[in-house]
């Protein structure tokens, strides 16, 4: 009975239980190399080829509430200090990655500037 | 074949269709980025419109536009697709049953599909609704390839050009 319990408890559990550190240290495995929050910075205030930065959206502050480049619509802020509900889902990290990355880059982004990215926004106090 | 012509869709019910379709596409092709944006939402609305449309002339359109004239049962959908396999398949001058099977998961999947959009661009619903967004858009693109091969069968099977009668109104009746 208490296995059954325990095994409904876990079963109900969410699959979004990932904190941001959870996503650093999967970024840097895949890089191989320690998340630089300097790098991470100017990444993010960086146009990359295109119309837009990170920052065109997310502001360059990113404890701080952005704005949609193109509909003007509210974005809630990017870093983990200022909304908790960032960086809590893989699926939801992986697809705004691939979609901001290719509006950005126009290109998927690599594990290490992910890494830097992390490390620049758990690093926002 | 005969060369007798029979009239079959009405012109409201034509312009729905390479209406919706066209909207389908433009939705489709922005979805991924955020440059596009406002086109995508465009797009949604315009889908949504023209399923309210669609829902409201189902009730008060010419004969083979009204849902009473191809209301799907299960025994007909049987007896449609069973009939596919032999010498003499089923005809139907509107849809047939497989076709407005299409139809109505077409239909009711599109609302959907705008409902959770709009919600989305709302910020109403978070991760999920935007999940829900997604499952039955890919549901329509999904529908929409079984309907484009259904049409292509169909079109073989019965000898009838099956696309020029969504354009023009007309079928050769057979």
């Amino acid at each position: 009975m208490r296995i059954v319990l325990l095994v409904l408890i876990l079963a109900a559990t969410p699959v979004f239980a990932d904190t941001p550190r959870d996503f650093l240290n999967r970024y840097e495995k895949e890089a191989g190399a320690a998340g630089n929050p300097t790098r991470g910075g100017q990444f993010f205030v960086k146009r990359h080829g295109g119309e837009w930065s990170c920052s065109s959206c997310h502001t360059e502050n990113p404890t701080v509430a952005g704005r949609h480049a193109k509909t003007d619509k509210p974005i809630k802020p990017l870093a983990p200090v200022a909304n908790a509900e960032r960086f809590t889902d893989t699926a939801k990290v992986d697809k705004w990655f691939r979609r901001n990355c290719n509006d950005v880059l126009s290109r998927e982004c690599s594990a290490s500037e992910k890494a830097d990215l992390l490390a620049f926004l758990i690093g926002q106090k | 074949m005969s060369s007798e012509k029979v009239f079959v869709w009405d012109l409201p019910t034509r312009l729905f269709h390479w209406s919706l379709a066209t909207s389908f596409v433009v939705a489709f092709v922005t979805q991924e980025s955020e440059h596009w944006r406002n086109v995508h939402v465009i797009a949604g609305y315009v889908m949504a419109g023209l399923i309210a449309f669609r829902l409201f002339w189902g009730f008060i359109g010419s004969q083979h536009a009204r849902f009473a004239d191809f209301w799907p049962t299960l025994e007909n959908l049987k007896t449609y697709l069973g009939s596919l396999l032999t010498r003499h398949p089923k005809h139907y001058v509107g849809h047939n049953p497989a076709g407005a099977l299409a139809i109505f998961a077409l239909l009711g999947l599109g609302v959907a599909a705008t409902g959770s959009g709009w919600l989305t661009y709302q910020d109403i619903g978070g991760h999920f609704m935007e999940e829900l967004h997604e499952v039955t858009a890919n549901g329509m693109l999904m529908v929409v390839g079984i309907h484009l091969i259904g049409v292509v069968v169909a079109s073989k099977l019965h000898g009838e050009n099956l696309v020029r009668a969504m354009i023009t109104g007309w079928k050769s009746k057979t």
